[in-house]
């Protein structure tokens, strides 16, 4: 069950991957309307998305829309899925969940989110948040539920988009991935590699590795002859192998003090000046 | 503190100064698994990772409860709970599993599964001395004679062969597993039972009724006799506090059940005491707002560990860290029956999760042997009060 979250501060979502693969799409639109949701599709699938109306009127001041705020629910949600005719793989989108959020009690909320993802209805969730919207803690509490969280922001360049993505596995795994994009005028998203930066850090490293022995007035180096010489010298404390290894095998105590008394030690208990003639 | 004898053996003094001998061993209770610690006397069992163990006095006392500070993606801690849980499979002990998030048994279908040969023995010699022989492409040509000393002993382990080690990358088998009884509590199955008095919300009181419903029954606490041999019951609750519990200290600088968690930590800790049974809590801390509440909440548990991986966070690229997942902070220690507890000697303790063990290190600084540090600085000195403002790098005498 993956569930995508998605921070921006502006921006919607693309349905083209999900309609491609043969899934059904449900759509809760609370900030956008449908057409502009399902500009660009073909004919074929706008049949598999289903779009339920929340915009302009999202909690249902003056009855106009077909799904309200208070709606959201995992029983209601389960029941408008179900209504339709196929009611397996289903992905569901939501745009956004900044707006269930300013009405639902976060605890309720995420425990809405965590019952339609186990309820086997649902295949996945895709759910947009407006980070700025809410307080740290919320932002981290949803992020912290989601199995893969999108995060999108202006980069440096204005005509591109930054996209940093953090997937979670279940056994654990995380994958970073950072993409810069861009939105053209008939909803074409394309993505491309992270663009060269002018004049940054990586310039400065290579100067900083350049060889030191270059510019000097007396030689450092060493020639092919003069390199073979200094490896022939013979160093002082260099055995033979054999003697190495004798002297490297383990004796059993290491600081043994091996000592043969000496005459000064012959100590005579009864004679201790040894002036006694016995 | 006045607990009953059963959890913890109390022993008067164990200084070497005194004549007094210490309590015989006849009043610990011998469950397969546990073994009396060495500092003071505690029934200790093994937490899953023998490097833990050994930073946390030798095991976890029964009767504890081990608080784990979740790392932001919960994969090392999760990875934490599953080595508790698998030990106690191995070791014969209950299990009671409880989660929110994933089904308990999908934990434990996650289980790793344990090493049977000895890779303890293979440790300790590891260390030592390595015969040298020719072909070895270590041996020092100028210092060849500390070629056969041991090398810094990083890793820390006991001597003792005490938990064991298991196999990341294989799940352990169904039978060893259905061989375990293992108790669940999964908060979304459970119906909410309204409670007028209880100062818990829902899900908290919920989870303690069923954990005093299964120390009581199984008879860990002493009330039903026991004609079987006596058992040690392992809590794992994962990730309380999180949201899917019903509390709101994650998402709130002032929760409205600010006391939630709290209270219940107090609670389970007096099940714990007067029974013969050990939890293991992970707690996202990161999420919780309050400091004042995560403060609490370490001081109502016995021990405390924090995790901090480095995953997605500027360390990662830091090469002082590359050799590791992680760092592992120590944040408390509990003084069970006597004045002062066991410190690791070190407080830079950094993790890394192999595949056939979790590995808790020092963290030490390598020499500095790049060669490029001194000479960088040598040259920005000699840019700097030489005369030739042009970076003109001639060295001349």
């Amino acid at each position: 069950m993956l569930l995508d979250v998605m921070q921006a501060g502006g921006g919607f979502i693309l349905l083209e991957g999900n309609i491609i693969s043969g899934e059904d799409v449900h759509v809760l639109g609370f900030e956008s309307p449908e057409t502009q949701v399902c500009a660009g599709l073909d004919s074929s699938s706008v049949q598999r998305l289903h779009f339920h109306k929340g915009f302009p009127d999202p909690l249902g001041w003056t009855c106009r829309s077909s799904f309200t705020v208070e709606r959201f629910t995992s029983q209601h949600i389960t029941q408008l899925i179900k209504d339709t005719q196929h009611a397996q793989a289903s992905v569901l989108v939501v745009d956004s969940l900044s707006m269930v959020l300013r009405h639902h009690d976060p605890v309720v909320f995420c425990q809405t989110l965590q019952e339609l993802r186990n309820g086997g209805v649902i295949k996945t969730i895709i759910g947009l948040l407006h980070s700025d919207l809410h307080q740290q803690g919320i932002v981290g509490i949803v992020c912290h539920l989601a199995g893969t969280v999108i995060s999108v922001a202006p980069a440096d360049n204005e005509r591109l988009s930054v996209a940093k993505t953090t997937r979670r596995t279940k056994s654990g795994k995380v994958m970073q991935e950072e993409e810069y994009f861009s939105v053209s005028e008939d909803a074409a998203l394309s993505v491309q590699a992270k663009p060269r930066q002018p004049g940054h850090v990586q310039r400065e490293r290579d100067v900083s590795e350049a060889d030191p022995t270059s510019n000097l007035t007396f030689n450092l180096r060493l020639s092919e002859d003069e390199r073979k010489a200094k490896e022939k010298v013979a160093l002082p404390f260099v055995f033979s192998q054999q003697k190495k290894s004798a002297l490297l095998r383990p004796t059993p105590g290491s600081g043994r003090i091996v000592y043969e008394p000496d005459a000064n030690d012959d100590f005579d208990e009864e004679d201790p000046d040894d002036d006694l003639d016995v | 503190m006045a607990a009953p004898v059963r959890g913890m053996a109390g022993s008067p003094s164990i200084g070497n100064t005194t004549s007094f001998q210490k309590k015989t061993r006849s009043k610990l209770v011998s469950i397969p698994g546990t073994r009396p610690s060495v500092q003071n006397g505690q029934l200790l069992v093994s937490s899953g990772v023998s490097s833990l163990d050994y930073v946390i006095g030798g095991g976890l006392a029964v009767g504890t409860l081990l608080l784990v500070e979740e790392d932001c993606y919960d994969s090392y801690s999760r990875m934490l709970l599953k080595y508790f849980l698998a030990e106690g499979v191995v070791c014969g002990h209950e299990l009671f599993l409880a989660s929110a998030r994933d089904h308990p048994d999908e934990i434990m279908q996650e289980l790793p599964s344990p090493i049977v040969d000895d890779v303890a023995g293979m440790k300790i010699s590891e260390g030592q001395s390595q015969p040298s022989d020719p072909e070895n492409p270590d041996t020092m040509k100028i210092a060849w004679r500390y070629q056969n000393q041991p090398r810094v002993q990083t890793a820390l382990a006991s001597s003792v062969r005490f938990g064991h080690y298991y196999d990341v990358s294989k799940t352990m088998e169904p039978e060893l597993r259905q061989a375990a009884k293992c108790h669940s509590f999964y908060q979304l199955q459970e119906t909410p039972v309204t409670t007028g008095s209880s100062p818990l919300p829902s899900p908290y009181h919920a989870l303690l009724k069923s954990i005093q419903t299964v120390i009581r029954k199984e008879g860990f606490d002493g009330s039903t006799p026991q004609s079987k041999v006596r058992n040690v019951l392992r809590l794992g609750l994962h990730s309380l506090g999180s949201v899917l519990w019903g509390d709101d200290v994650c998402c709130k600088v002032n929760p409205a059940h600010c006391h939630a968690l709290t209270t219940f930590l107090y609670a389970l800790r007096g099940l714990l005491r007067t029974s013969l049974s050990v939890a293991m809590v992970t707690v996202p801390s990161h999420l919780i707002q309050n400091r004042a509440i995560m403060g609490r909440i370490i001081r109502l548990s016995d021990t405390a560990i924090a995790l901090e991986s480095f995953r997605g966070s500027e360390k990662e690229t830091n090469p002082l860290y590359k050799d590791y997942h992680g760092l592992l902070h120590v944040c408390q220690l509990p003084r069970l029956n006597c004045l002062s507890s066991e410190v690791p000697d070190t407080k830079d303790l950094a993790f890394k999760l192999k595949r056939k063990q979790f590995t808790i290190e020092r963290l030490h600084l390598p020499p500095d042997l790049s060669e490029t540090v001194s000479r960088v600085s040598k040259a920005e000195l000699a840019a700097g009060c030489g005369s030739t403002a042009m970076g003109n790098k001639h060295l001349d005498f």
